[in-house]
């Protein structure tokens, strides 16, 4: 085989790598609906609550891309959208002003994100490490807030019908397609994104190339922030209340939409902002159809090995082009 | 006729979209140091790598002492008889010398309840380390404490103590010293005289010519000839190696020092604990300042204080505008550009593209106000330099993981010249590269000179130091001890004198 045979294979193959996730979520779609379909259950009931739970991973996992890119994880992000929304309420219930709520979301969630890397910064610890504390420092607080103000199991709510006009798949549909075009841009279109993706590669050669690794890494935090809150108002425009289990999964989840958006869990230039979107409507789509396939009883350890295998699946396959190009020569 | 210990026959080797080897035939036989010379991307390194169970060729047939040879991994193929150092760092910082040395085999020193007794290990590794002549490093050392230079050792004696039947050098040289490389042939001729091949692949002819018996050149994937010593010659090799007579000069042709009257950068009184003491250098514009002396003089750090990227303990480095390089971010507004000896960790991204490494640098002057940044218009800044440097690609998407050691190099060199460098802080910027990309690199710095930019070149060479710089500084124990002006009566002797 000649040399622009090969070429020619290994870019097909590359291209093959790079649209599987894109074919997945498609291949997820399909057996949800055949699915539901071949139960004889209500499809656009099944859309609905993929929709809801997938529109507010993708935003949350879409701003986390930002910090997985530089190689770091946020485990955070979870308990950070829960302690947002909990303040949130608990200002709409002392102001009765949505303006206000929205703002002290979006300040909460922003300076969670950003208190975790300047700890990070400051005590030169892995961002990880910080993140484990703040999540456990955030659910701990959330959760005092919501029993000593509604109740463990009830929470705390804001009226339903505050949020009910914006409770459609219009609005966030054009929050989650406003979010995604910005970060979309920045990532991939500005120097930030560039920065950050090289930052990711190799972090060493990239401040001997001027990179201001923590300016780079503060800004990153700043817009899993907005990501996070965005995430914690779309959570009370679904459901109009916050118990201690609000959010819970979010952390997790997104390490595991990230990836099966097709984006390298060790960051760098192959990060991919769509892996977000992609991902985050795949995993609640795998989810669902577990639910659906396997008997509750047994379902919950079931659907987790499942997804445990996927994911490894999806970790090795998108992985296949990375490890051949690292063979040395 | 000898019986080969190493037979390899119809070997071949693909990456991606490049063949870097095609159906090679090689013998390694007892009693002998073959050297492997060739381009960049001949498959000096791929042929050995196979061998020494790095990676497995595509096709093709191995015998080790007549039996098949399929080595799993690169310990598989050590423990077997063959062992490799390889050309990049090949040990693991975070970790002591001793628990590089003794990798998956801490169970030979147990100790009570299950653990490690790391007093033994420790002693072990001090043993293995005296027996080649490192004699300043102990096991309980920190690897992240080493230099390049003794992380090569250390690497070194790890393959050795192993008692390997083949040893596979590849173009380790670069990273040592005078002191190192002693070390290292020794250890080769000791190697030899006990009935055990030695393959040596390097890019300096006088070494090759000085060191080995035997010597296969190739190019393009494919042996091109097999030299005995009787028939070493060093145009021969060379005309073998590139195919084509060299044109032009290798150095620069002119022998009389000159430089512009401003001052493009000083550093004045420079102290680093041990490594610099009261250290001053002024550079001007259009001239090239090299720097030279033994590995630890204290050079290398001088050039990561140059460009901001280690601050001094005392002394300050200053541009001719009077601005302070305080940080790498400020010497890149002033226009400096730093090329790494370490091009591997400090000055490449291995998993991004050609793309990536070299528009990373340049994207102010590229992005639309500063700020955006368009596909097309980095395209064209990219293909530019690819253009421009001749970069043996594929496409600018490939990962530069993929290409060579004197590519690679090249990818370098582009994204620092790509952005317009006034100051270009060069350490050992031919390392690892073959003569034809250093011939290209001479006449690249020497047209950079005299468009009036400035090029500090730090370098273990005396020959590139003396053939391209208006001025040499020799340094030794961290104090510059001697200035020479360019001329043609400059000699090694009188140079080295000031070095050790």
């Amino acid at each position: 085989m000649d040399n622009e045979a090969i070429l020619r294979k290994y870019k097909r193959r590359q291209r093959l790598i790079d649209i599987l996730p894109v074919v997945a979520l498609a291949a997820l779609f399909a057996i949800l609906v055949a699915t539901v379909q071949s139960k004889g259950y209500r499809l656009d009931m099944y859309l609905k609550i993929v929709f809801n739970e997938g529109v507010v991973l993708a935003v949350v996992a879409t701003g986390a891309v930002f910090i997985y890119t530089l190689g770091s994880f946020d485990i955070s992000l979870g308990a950070s959208t829960l302690f947002s929304a909990t303040l949130g309420v608990m200002t709409y219930n002392a102001t009765q002003s949505l303006p206000l709520m929205i703002l002290v979301i979006f300040g909460v969630a922003v300076g969670c994100s950003l208190l975790s890397s300047v700890l990070a910064s400051v005590f030169h610890i892995p961002v990880f490490v910080t993140t484990v504390a703040m999540m456990s420092v955030l659910s701990a607080i959330a959760a005092q807030i919501i029993t000593t103000n509604g109740g463990a199991v009830g929470g705390i709510s804001i009226p339903s019908a505050l949020v009910k006009p914006l409770d459609n798949m219009g609005f966030k549909i054009a929050v989650l397609a406003v979010f995604w075009l910005i970060c979309f841009f920045v990532f991939d279109f500005t120097k930030i994104g560039r920065k950050q993706k090289f930052l990711g590669g190799n972090p060493v050669c990239a401040q001997l190339t001027g990179i201001q690794v923590n300016k780079y890494a503060i800004i990153a935090f700043v817009m899993a922030g907005i990501g996070v809150g965005l995430g914690a108002f779309l959570t009370l425009v679904y459901t109009p209340s916050v118990t201690a289990t609000t959010a819970g999964s979010i952390g997790m989840n997104i390490v595991v939409a990230i990836v099966f958006g097709g984006m390298p869990i060790s960051g760098g230039p192959r990060s991919r902002i769509y892996s977000a979107l992609v991902g985050g409507f795949s995993y609640i789509l795998l989810n669902n159809i577990l639910k659906l396939l396997i008997d509750s009883n047994i379902g919950y350890g079931v659907s987790q090995i499942v997804s445990a295998v996927f994911f490894l699946a999806v970790v090795y396959v998108t992985g296949l082009n990375y490890r051949s190009q690292m063979l040395p020569r | 006729m000898k019986t080969p210990i190493l037979e390899m026959k119809h070997i071949r080797k693909t990456f991606a979209s490049t063949v870097a080897l095609g159906d090679v035939d090689l013998n390694v036989y007892p009693g002998e140091i073959r050297g492997l010379i060739g381009e960049n991307g001949s498959g000096k390194s791929t042929i050995s790598s196979i061998a020494a169970g790095m990676q497995k060729a595509d096709s093709g047939e191995m015998r080790y002492h007549g039996d098949s040879w399929n080595p799993v991994s690169m310990i598989d193929a050590l423990s077997k008889g063959i062992g490799m150092i390889v050309q990049e760092s090949g040990t693991i910082q975070g970790v002591s010398v001793a628990e590089n040395l003794f990798l998956g085999e801490t169970k030979q020193f147990p100790g009570p309840f299950g653990t490690i007794d790391r007093k033994a290990m420790n002693a072990k590794a001090d043993e293995a380390l005296q027996a080649i002549g490192v004699k300043n490093v102990s096991g309980a050392t920190p690897m992240g404490a080493l230099d390049f230079q003794t992380r090569k050792l250390v690497e070194i004696a790890k393959v050795v103590m192993k008692d390997p039947e083949i040893l596979v050098v590849d173009e380790t040289t670069t990273a040592l010293s005078q002191e190192g490389r002693s070390i290292l042939y020794t250890l080769m001729k000791k190697l030899r005289d006990e009935g055990k091949a030695v393959l040596f692949i390097s890019h300096d002819l006088d070494e090759i010519m000085e060191v080995c018996d035997t010597l296969t050149v190739l190019r393009d994937g494919a042996i091109i000839r097999h030299f005995t010593k009787d028939e070493f010659d060093a145009d021969a090799i060379r005309t073998s190696m590139i195919g084509r007579e060299l044109q032009g000069d290798y150095y620069r042709s002119d022998y009389t020092p000159s430089h512009l009257e401003e001052v493009a950068v000083k550093a004045e009184h420079i102290s680093l604990g041990e490594a610099l003491q009261d250290v001053s250098i002024t550079v001007y514009k259009g001239e090239i300042v090299g720097i030279g002396g033994l590995s630890h003089c204290g050079m290398h750090p001088l050039g990561k204080i140059l460009f901001g990227a280690v601050k001094p303990d005392s002394g300050e480095v200053v541009t001719g505008d009077g601005v302070k390089v305080t940080s790498e971010t400020v010497a890149m507004k002033q226009a400096f550009g730093y090329v790494s000896k370490d091009r591997d960790v400090e000055s490449l991204s291995l998993t991004a593209s050609i793309r990536d490494n070299i528009a990373i640098a340049g994207m102010e002057k590229y992005a639309v106000n500063n700020f955006l940044m368009l596909n097309s218009r980095e395209k064209v800044y990219v293909d530019k330099q690819i253009s421009d440097l001749s970069i043996k690609c594929a496409d600018r998407d490939q990962a530069v993981s993929q290409l060579s050691g004197g590519n690679k190099q090249k990818v370098v060199f582009g994204k620092w010249i790509g952005r317009g460098s006034e100051v270009l802080i060069l350490d050992c910027p031919t390392r690892g590269v073959d003569i034809g990309v250093k011939r290209a690199m001479y006449q690249l710095m020497t047209e950079l000179k005299n468009e009036g930019k400035s090029i500090v070149m730090i370098s273990e060479e005396m020959p590139e130091l003396m053939g391209m710089s208006d001025r040499l500084i020799i340094m030794k124990d961290g104090r510059i001890t001697h200035e020479f002006a360019r001329s043609t009566s400059l000699s090694d002797a009188e140079i080295i004198q000031y070095m050790i």
